[in-house]
Parts: C-alpha cells; structure tokens; sequence
C-alpha cells in the first residue's frame, strides 16, 4: 500500500504541470477556432515556416489548399472539444482530490454536473427566460400585451388549429399504425425483413422526407404529362390533377401523412419489443379462458403495454408539436397550413416582429409541457413497477 | 432461419444510413452561409492576380476614402473585404467581375458570400448573431431602415460626401435615409415594367407588341383562340420568398391606374387595401392571370410554377411553338432561367432582342404614364477603412461597370455614361420605358412594413391565386388587418 502511494504521488506532482500545458494548448486551439479563417491562416503560417510563400499567399486569399485548411480546423476543433473536456474534469478532480476528504466527498460531484449545470443555465434556462421577457416587449422594448392579444386574432388562430390537427392526426396515426404493424409483424416469418421496410423511412431527416413526397404530390395542368406519382395514378383513373401539397385543406393531411410515414417505424420498434415481452403464460391463460384474438389483443395485450404506447405517443406528440420542417419545406406555411413553429421563424426572421415571434415560443413551450408531464409521470409509474 | 434476415435488415440500415446522410446535406448546403468559401476576386478561373499593367483599372477618383485606398502605397493592400448578395449564377459572376478592377488597384480582396436561397433570412441571422458581413446587398429599403433603427448599421454619412450622393442618384432609387443617416447606398437598379416574349413566334403569327391594356387583352384571346396560353406566371421562390411576383403585378396596374401619388399613399397605407383602386387593380391583374386558358393551369399552376421555369413552356420546338407567350419580370431575369442554360450550365443559344425579345407592360389609363423599378441597396456593418473604400467604389457607375458593359445591369448612379448601355438589347428597352414613363414608383411591397410588404402581401396573393381570385375582398381585408399598428 505505501508504495503504491508513493509512486502516485509522484505523478501527481508532474499532473499540475501537465495540466497547465494542455490548458494553453488547448487556450491557444480556441483562439484559431474563434478566428475567422483561422484554419486558413495556420497553415499560411506553417507553410511559410517550411519555405512555401507562394501557397501561404494563394491560402491567404481564399485559395490553395482551402481543404487542407479546413481539415486541420476539424483536427483542432477535435483537439479542443475531446481533450478539453477531459483536462478539465481530470484538472478538476485532480485539484479535489487535494481536500480533506470530509470536503472532497462534498464538492466532487459538483465538480462533474457543475459544467453541465452551466451550459444548461446559458444555452436553456437563460433563452427560455429572456423569451418570455420578450414576448412582453415590443419593437421598441417597452412593456406591451400586444404579441398576446395579436395571438387571439383569426390568423393565428387557425395556426393553433392547424397544430391541433397535427397533434391529434400525427400522434393517433403513427401510434396506431405501429401498434397494428408490430402486431401483425409479429405473426408473419420475415418478421425482420418486414419490420426494415417499415423503419426505414424514420432514419430520414424530415426534409429529405418532404422532398421526396413532394414529388410524389406533384402537380402539372391538365394538359402536361403528370410527373408526380400520385396525380399520375389519379389522372389514370380518369381524375383531374389535384395541388395535394399547395390546395387546402387537403395540403394539410397530405404534410401529415408524411410525419406519419416517418414516425410509424419507430412506434412500431418500441411496440413490438413491448409486446414480445408480454409473457406467454399470459397469454395462454387468456387462450385457455376462451378469449378471442380481438379480447386477447385489446383486453390483455394493450393494456400491458399501455406504459410502452403512452411513452411513444408522448414522444412522437411532442415531435409532432414542434413540426417545422415538413411545413417549411412544403409550402413555408403559406397555404392556410402554417404551424407555430413555422410562424415563429417566419415572424423572426422575415417580419422582424421579435415579440410576437417569442410569444409564439412561450406557446409553444406551454403546449409542449402537459405531455411532457404526462411522459415524466408514466416514465416514474414505470420504475416504481 | 433467423440469420438472413437480420444481415438483411443491418444492409438496408446501413443503406438508410447512407441516404440519410446525404439528404440533408443535399438540401442545407444551397443556404449554408458558405463564410469560409473563397469567392473569385475575378471572374471562375481568371488569377487573382491581375494582369501586369496591361489595362489600366478603371476606378474613379476624387472619393474621399477611395482616394486614400488607391494611394501610390495601396495602405489597404492584402485587406480583405467580406459582402454577402443573392447574386448566383451568371449574376454572381458579373458582380464579381465589377469588383475585379477595384481589386487590382487597390491590393483589397473580396469574399463574396453568395446566398441563392433565404439570403435576408441568413443575413438576419449573422447581423443579430454579432457576426455580420463588412458589407450586404438588400433589395427591401424597410428591412435596411429597419437595421438602421436597430443600431446595426454604420452611417454612411459619416464618411460618404451626402451631396455627391444626393446629386448623382434619383430620389426614386437613392439612398436610403432616416432622420438624416443614410442607411444604405444603391446599387444597380432594375425596370419590373418589362413583358419578355418569343420574338420569331410573334412575327410567325403575326401577333403586334401591345401598346395598351385593352390591346393587351385582344392579343390574350387571338392566342388562347389560336390554341395555346397567353401568360407565363409563377409565384414560387426564391425559397421562403414566395408571392411577390404577384404583387408585382398589383402594384404595375396601381402605378398605370392611379398615377404615383396614390401609390405612395398605398406604400404608407394612408390608402387602403380595401379602397375602390386598389380592388380595381387586382380586378385587372386578376382577368389577366385567371382567366381560364390565359395561363395553362390558372392560379394553381401560378401558385405551384417556380420562379425559375414558368417560362419553360416559351422554348417549345425552339421557341416556334411556344405553350405561353408572355411574362411579366424584371430586367435581371436572362438566360441564367432559360432552360437549356438552367439545366446544362452551358451559355444559352437564345439570344436576348432576337429569340427572347422584350416589350414595355402596356399602358392602362394614358394620362398616368408611369413604370415600376427596384434598386439593390448596399448596407455596412463595419466600420474599416477598406470597408469605407469599398463601399464608396459601389456607390460610383465604375462599381457596376463591368456588369453593366456584360449587358445585364443599370446603373442606379444618373453619372453613368450612356456609351455603357450601347448595344445591349434589354438595357436600351430598359432605357426607353425610364425615358417614356412620367414618374418611376419604387416596388411597394419592398417599401411596406416586413410584415406586410415580405408577409401577408405575399402570402394572401398566393392564397388569391389559389383560389383564381374569387376571394379579392376577404383578400384586400386580411392585408389590411394585418398592417402593424405601431409600424
């Protein structure tokens, strides 16, 4: 034991050094990461070190190696970000370590969530708090209800409406047509194979989503070929194209469908695993009870799962409640189909209305809160199970 | 049994994975703020260097901070000047061309950011974000007053000789002030009173350019009689931009209709939209576009046509059978929109004043000879001496030169020399609907409050168009609903 301590002690007298040295290492990262063209400019500086004027010149300029340049930035950015982290907990600890022991067992774990009770304090709490400020405040900064009470007026209204329909039509499809294809899935032989086919659409960002299903929605005059699918099969059919993605309302189910095509593969995954994992003794007592498949499957099975289902609904709810991309994407909510989200944005950036831009953030900060508290509730009921 | 399967299911996550993530690079890198991309200081593929002493660079003198930059000591050389435009394509690189003489006399170099999509959005974005450009080019003088008001911006009066300014631009299209700053300086100057058309295919059929409204009407029925569709409309894009073809429209007819003093009265909405002229210009805009046959899908094909390919259907068998006739855009639309240059990237075979020609939009009422322009205005959010430089070189005609000399740009600056605009076909129509025309109104929609000029403006003619104008007073309402109270 006592040499062992010893030898520790050894090294930890090197250790403050150490540290101090990846501190100005890393001190000196942040200052080429923060300068503009930064990467650009080390590797002018280096080749001008090694006796190469003319491509420190061209990288200078705009040109030359600009890969390079940016290759080293992503090496140091690296650099920084992982080793910094990791200097300042060992740096951190290293100097609690130091304390009596009746201190270090109290300020040690501060020392670990104190970063991310920081980061969380300046990227979250602090936004969230200067955003309710400033859905009180109009161009000018002075006190107003104005961004309120404009929320009352038809416009907005049907914003809310429309993210109501969102919520109830995205939320009840994806959740239902998961449960329906887990358990159907969970009867066939390729159950696997079957089960990719359906989760492959949620690895897809929603923009990439929307892009390709606004071909599928296409429009063309009467009198063109139609290239999009569903206007082909429709005029087919003897039908006149119809503006599924510009023509409300049926622009509206038709952004939908695609977040329900997105998220049923992920419902289905949670709910499947949920449902293998009810016990087959379960069952079988049911079986031996005389139940049917349908009494088997709503009487015993979902109310089993009943915890897995409110989980996903919660989660695809509140995913639903914050739509942005799909409506961006399709149309930038201009055909009676805008959402909040959507608005916020637009609001902001291309109105210059802050205030009513932050109102709609605290709206949509409320709307999001019941379901996460009925999440957080049933997440509790589960681990107390 | 279960081993297939499974190595199935990892292949196609592994192919997921892949189309994941390319998708969305694919659709975020056109509106990434490319801040690290290098922009040309010439035009692609001309060295940065200029060429030793062959052509004397043609940058004015007698500008206070011009002067100093173009000392014997070029004291800015190796300064490098950031600017963030929407000027993509064919444009990007006539306005890199104008600054190229600029930069080999005085050793500044530029980093030209070029936005083609959400260029106001990402520009908002990266002034409130503390890290704004040296220097932007914005076609809305509200949202520059706006910046202005907010403090972002650097006065130009501060360093620019205001009486010059004043003396060498119009009051249309000039600087744009607020309580005695100037906010921004403009630019290059566009005429939106231009209809583009298939010349050979009008002399084919006989069809006579309109001189008038109702002219313009008879030539709609001949064509739609003849079995085709007179316009070429579209209200889509560029990105969130969408609509403001149509108000184009609108604010022509007000202009032709009610003369400019009720327009301006309309731009501060002292008239309304509701008002009886106002209403009577959407009439004759909408009997126009939504006629049926008029334009080959009415106000759906209007509402779902990017603003890149309405004119697709013009290029029929060559532009002998063209599917539409007529458009109505501005004079920076060319060839970067003509199909076989969108799609190939190679110059277009048509040419402009002999395949693609271009006519005045046709009077209304003749006592009320006006026509619309628009102007790109420059703003500057920091304050250095080759910014000040810059700046001051855009503000003379020699800062719009070579693009004007390329034939695609009017010069905002009235010192231009008219020997500049000789021989290019869509500036001398340009010239002579400026010549023609009584009064110029400023576009009014980029003059409105944001929020209705860039808002409900655009998005309830959009919904008009939906509708194929059916709905013009619940229209005209919900614009005036939604005009700001405290603007």
């Amino acid at each position: 034991m006592a040499p062992a301590r010893t030898h520790e002690s050894g090294l930890s007298r090197f250790l403050p050094i150490a540290v101090l040295i990846g501190l100005l290492a890393a001190a000196a990262g942040v200052r080429i990461l923060i300068e503009p063209h930064g990467g650009q400019n080390l590797l002018a500086s280096f080749y001008d070190l090694i006796g190469n004027p003319a491509g420190a010149e061209a990288l200078r300029n705009g040109q030359g190696d600009q890969f390079l340049a940016k290759l080293l930035l992503a090496a140091i950015a690296l650099f920084v970000g992982v080793g910094g982290i990791w200097l300042l907990f060992t740096g951190a600890s290293t100097l609690v370590e130091r304390f009596p022991p009746k201190f270090r067992d109290r300020i040690l774990p501060w020392v670990f969530i104190g970063p991310a009770l920081l980061l969380l304090g300046i990227y979250l709490v602090y936004p969230a708090v200067a955003t309710i400020i400033g859905s009180f405040q109009d161009q000018k900064g002075a006190f107003t209800l104005a961004n309120w009470s404009s929320l009352a007026t038809g416009p907005f209204l049907e914003i809310l409406r429309n993210n109501a329909i969102w919520l109830v039509a995205a939320t009840a499809g994806s959740v239902g047509l998961g449960l329906l294809v887990a358990a159907l899935f969970d009867r066939i032989k390729r159950e696997a194979l079957a089960k990719t086919f359906v989760f492959v659409p949620y690895a897809l960002s929603l923009v990439g989503a929307t892009v390709i299903w606004s071909f599928v929605y296409a429009w063309q005059p009467a009198s063109q070929p139609q290239f999009g699918l569903l206007n082909a099969i429709w005029t087919a059919f003897g039908g006149e194209p119809v503006p599924w993605s510009t023509k409300f309302p049926i622009n509206i189910p038709a952004e939908i469908l695609i977040m329900i095509w997105l998220q049923t593969g992920f419902a289905m995954v949670v709910l499947s695993a949920a449902i293998k994992g009810v016990s087959t003794e379960v069952i079988e007592a049911a079986r031996l009870d005389g139940a049917n498949e349908r009494q088997l499957f709503f009487g015993v099975i979902v109310p089993i799962i009943r915890g897995s289902i409110i989980t996903v609904a919660t989660t695809i709810g509140i995913a639903t409640l914050k739509i942005f991309d799909i409506v961006m994407s399709m149309s930038g909510g201009r055909n009676h189909d805008d959402v909040v989200a959507v608005r916020m944005f637009t609001e902001m950036f291309q109105f210059f209305n802050d205030g009513r831009a932050a109102a709609l953030a605290t709206v949509l900060f409320i709307a999001v809160l019941p379901v996460m508290v009925i999440n957080l509730r049933n997440f509790r009921r589960q681990q107390a199970m | 049994m279960r081993k297939k399967p499974s190595t199935m299911a990892v292949f196609a996550a592994v192919v997921v994975l892949i189309v994941g993530a390319c998708s969305p690079a694919a659709t975020a890198s056109p509106t990434a703020p490319s801040a690290t991309t290098p922009a040309a200081t010439g035009g692609p593929g001309t060295p940065t260097a200029p060429p030793p002493a062959a052509a004397v660079p043609k940058v004015p003198t007698g500008y206070a901070e011009l002067d100093l930059a173009l000392g014997s000591d070029k004291p800015y050389a190796g300064k490098s000047v950031n600017i963030q435009t929407q000027w993509v394509g064919g444009e990007g690189t006539n306005f890199a061309a104008a600054l190229a003489d600029f930069a080999s006399a005085t050793g500044i170099s530029f980093k030209i950011d070029s936005i083609a999509s959400s260029h106001e959005t990402i520009l908002r974005t990266r002034i409130e974000g503390g890290s704004p450009p040296d220097l932007a080019v914005l076609a809305q003088p509200t949202a520059v007053v706006a910046y202005g008001d907010a403090g972002k911006l650097i006065d130009l009066a501060t360093f620019m000789d205001v009486t010059k300014l004043n003396a060498e631009h119009s009051a249309t299209i000039g600087p744009v002030t607020k309580g005695g700053h100037i906010w921004g300086i403009p630019y290059k100057a566009d005429v939106k009173s231009t209809v583009w058309y298939p010349i050979k295919a009008f002399a084919a059929k006989g069809y006579q350019v309109p001189t008038t409204y109702d002219e313009l009407v008879t030539l709609a029925d001949k064509i739609v009689a003849d079995g085709s569709h007179p316009f070429c409309a579209s209200a889509g894009g560029p990105g969130t931009a969408t609509g403001w073809q149509l108000t184009d429209w609108v604010e022509e007819v007000v202009l032709k209709t009610q003369g400019l003093d009720y327009y301006n009265k309309w731009i501060t909405h002292e008239v309304k939209f509701t008002d009886p002229g106002i209403k009577a210009a959407f009439d004759k805009v909408g009997k126009l576009l939504f006629t049926p046959n008029y334009v080959d899908g009415g106000g759906t094909a209007i509402v779902n046509t990017d603003q890149k390919t309405p004119m697709d259907p013009m290029f029929n068998q060559d532009t002998a059978a063209p599917g539409c006739w007529m458009q109505k855009i501005p004079t920076w639309y060319g060839p970067d929109f003509f199909p076989d240059q969108r799609t190939s990237g190679q110059p277009s075979k048509y040419v402009i004043g002999e395949d693609i020609g271009i006519f005045a939009f046709p009077a209304i009422d003749p006592a009320q000879k006006g026509a619309e322009g628009s102007g790109d205005t420059v703003l500057m959010m920091k304050d250095r001496p080759e910014v000040r430089a810059a700046a001051e070189f855009l503000s003379t005609p020699e800062g719009l030169q070579k693009w004007i000399e390329a034939g695609s740009a009017i010069s905002s600056n009235n010192k231009t020399p008219a020997e500049w605009y000789a021989g290019a076909y869509k500036l001398k129509v340009a010239a002579d609907i400026v010549a023609n025309a009584s009064f110029i109104g400023f576009d009014a929609s980029d003059l409105m409050p944001a929020s209705v000029g860039a808002g409900t403006f655009w998005t309830q003619t959009v919904d008009w168009a939906n509708n194929n104008g059916t709905n013009t007073d619940a229209v005209l309402k919900a614009i005036d609903d939604s005009w700001p109270a405290t603007p």
